[in-house]
């Protein structure tokens, strides 16, 4: 004889006995035994068709059955049998299991229920949303901060980077008090004040090939906060692949743009731009500088088209490139078309998984970049041994005008590198010259440009005035 | 009606909070009088999802048939699962619903900022369609 031991919600069908004894050859002998003398529990056990139900589980002393012969699993006949339900479970909402506002969230967003256009259908949308921001940074912030207003229900934030003094003039979400806390936990602390009811999901780390998808699959929405072009192509592929829409923004110095990509019939990011631009001709806003009103109107411009699609209400940006121009002050619009031959998008794709954007974008990766040899560069702490020393040789600054008004090495010329190519004659080529910008990238340029024109004794410094300001002269600011 | 004591009721909640921004679930041991249960002891079980935890869990049928059989050996009852909401309310989701068994009380507590904020208990049905309400008392309730 075999004994089953009963759970508790099947006593009452068992006479109140917590074990049972029966005679069997196999595991499903004995259940059959059992479901004859309590035809009630059959029904628990097994569905309609006569098998055993998903959630029931069978242990033959410890042992699963399912590792076994399943229910042919032999019995000698003394054995115990439990019967162990599997379960599992989880919080991710589904559509139709759309949880009721509460009393407190009619209260919130009162003024958007009594928009007909939302109504208490458009807020439990809303509710029931799942939006993904790449970057909690200068788009990020407004976005962030709206969409948490909004009532976006859930939304997940990918940033890696630290708030830093120079993001506060535009990256309105973090605070004074947030320098060097993670944007992830400054831009979710801020929006849980705006609204605690929402679900934020952070994603410590960098968008890339090999995490993009278990990252962007749980979310309705893609909104793109990005600030380069390889995160940019990686973010617009695998909304095209995920079939999700991806609301694009972008800012550069006083002029934005803003679209819908990859949202039903619409184009895609490589529609519009088929090719990355070449590495170093489009500056970041830490080379180029920004208006920092600016990243606020083209994200906000943002959240308004990711909540229309929640909403699915008036007309989106799908197939029209806003373009907005702060010193002129106006809007323009550009129509964009899928492409049929878009690598991505169109008739007959080529790209259909994703790729290395950082190869690409033509940026060759850290590790294959040969070290530039020891002579040709000079860091900030040599290049002040050399001035003590009183070394004669030319400490050349290549940044632009404004920029050296800002800040400048004690001693440094100012040739702009843009400038360069015609006023090489200014310099003397047999002489010792150190080349200096920002943090090296130019400069790097600079000594390239004079090593071509035979400038025999050129070396770049690294970190630039940055790290002069770092390492040597923290009076000397920062920009 | 369930009903759950003072003891078991703090274990629940901080094992909820403890694992914040993660779901946790675990066991409710006690005793059952018809559909009246009262909750004395709640045993902490590992969430044994694999992938993001933050709005899965699942149970290891080991670790069930372990609280089970500690049950019987105390002469209590497994009377149910509970499980967290990390940010989001207690109410039971279609993956609750689908991955549940009617013979237990599913107590789902929703966890905000990391602190306990309200709870609910449900009793699914046999084929896992559909879960209805159960009343439901802890402390200061």
């Amino acid at each position: 004889m075999a004994k089953i031991l009963i759970p508790t919600a099947l006593r009452q069908f068992t006479e109140q006995s917590d074990a049972v004894e029966v005679s069997g050859a196999t595991v499903g002998e004995a259940l059959a035994a059992l479901t004859a003398r309590y035809p009630e529990v059959k029904k628990n056990l097994f569905n309609d068709q006569g098998k055993l139900r998903s959630f029931v589980n069978v242990y033959v002393n410890d042992e699963d059955i399912r590792y076994m012969d399943k229910t042919d699993t032999k019995l000698e006949g003394h054995e115990t049998l439990s019967i162990v339900p599997s379960i599992a479970g989880g919080s991710t909402a589904v559509e139709e299991q759309a949880p009721p506002l509460t009393n407190d969230e009619i209260a919130r967003f009162s003024r958007h229920l009594i928009l007909p256009e939302v109504g208490m259908q458009g807020q439990t949308k809303l509710k029931n949303a799942k939006v993904a921001m790449i970057g909690a940074g200068g788009l990020g912030a407004p976005l962030g901060l709206y969409l948490a207003a909004a009532g976006v229900g859930r939304i997940g934030l990918v940033d890696f980077d630290v708030v830093d003094v120079s993001n506060l003039q535009r990256q309105v979400i973090h605070g004074t008090s947030d320098i060097g806390r993670k944007k992830l936990d400054s831009a979710a602390d801020r929006m849980k004040e705006i609204n605690p009811n929402i679900r934020i999901d952070k994603f410590d780390t960098g968008l890339s090939s090999e995490n993009a998808f278990d990252i962007l699959r749980d979310y309705d929405i893609v909104v793109d906060g990005t600030d380069n072009f390889p995160t940019r192509y990686l973010v617009n592929d695998a909304c095209v692949l995920l079939k999700k829409p991806n609301v694009y923004g972008s800012i550069f110095r006083f002029e934005g743009q803003a679209t819908v990509f990859a949202y039903e019939d619409g184009p895609c990011y490589r529609c519009l731009y088929p090719e990355p631009p070449p590495p170093g001709l489009v500056p970041s806003c830490a080379e180029g500088g920004v208006l920092g009103i600016l990243p606020g109107i083209i994200g906000v411009i943002q959240a308004t088209e990711a909540v229309k699609l929640i909403l699915g209400i008036g007309d989106t940006l799908k197939g029209r490139l806003l373009l907005y121009d702060a010193l002129g002050m106006k809007f323009r619009e550009l129509k964009l078309r899928r492409d049929k031959d878009c690598p991505v998008c169109g008739d007959h794709p080529t790209v259909t998984k994703l790729i290395d954007y950082q190869q690409f974008c033509g940026i060759k990766p850290m590790s294959n970049q040969p070290a530039p040899a020891d002579s040709a560069v000079i860091d900030a702490l040599e290049l002040k041994q050399k001035i003590d020393r009183g070394d004669k040789f030319v400490l050349l600054d290549v940044r632009e005008p404004h920029e050296y008004q800002i800040a400048r090495i004690p001693g440094s010329i100012l040739i702009p590198l843009g400038d360069l190519p015609k006023r090489l004659n200014e310099l003397d080529k047999n002489a010792d010259i150190v080349a200096q910008c920002k943090s090296g990238g130019r400069s790097q340029k600079a000594m390239d440009l004079l090593k071509q024109n035979g400038f025999q004794h050129v070396r770049n410094m690294t970190g630039g005035i940055t790290a002069w300001s770092d390492k040597v002269d923290p009076s000397v600011p920062k920009y | 009606m369930i009903q759950i004591e003072a003891k078991p009721w703090q274990t629940m909640v901080l094992h909820a909070e403890r694992l914040y921004p993660n779901e946790c679930c675990g066991a409710m041991l006690g005793h059952t009088q018809g559909t009246d249960k009262l909750v004395t002891e709640a045993v902490p079980l590992e969430n044994s999802f694999s992938g993001k935890q933050n709005d899965r869990y699942e149970l290891k049928p080991e670790d069930l048939l372990a609280a089970d059989k500690a049950a019987r050996a105390r002469g209590l009852d497994l009377i149910g699962i509970f499980h967290s909401h990390p940010d989001c309310d207690a109410y039971f989701s279609e993956t609750d619903l689908k991955n549940s068994c009617p013979w237990y009380s599913f107590v789902v507590l929703s966890i905000q900022n990391g602190k306990f904020d309200h709870a609910n208990s449900f009793l699914p049905d046999l084929d896992q369609t559909a879960a209805e309400p159960e009343e439901m008392k802890w402390p200061k309730s």
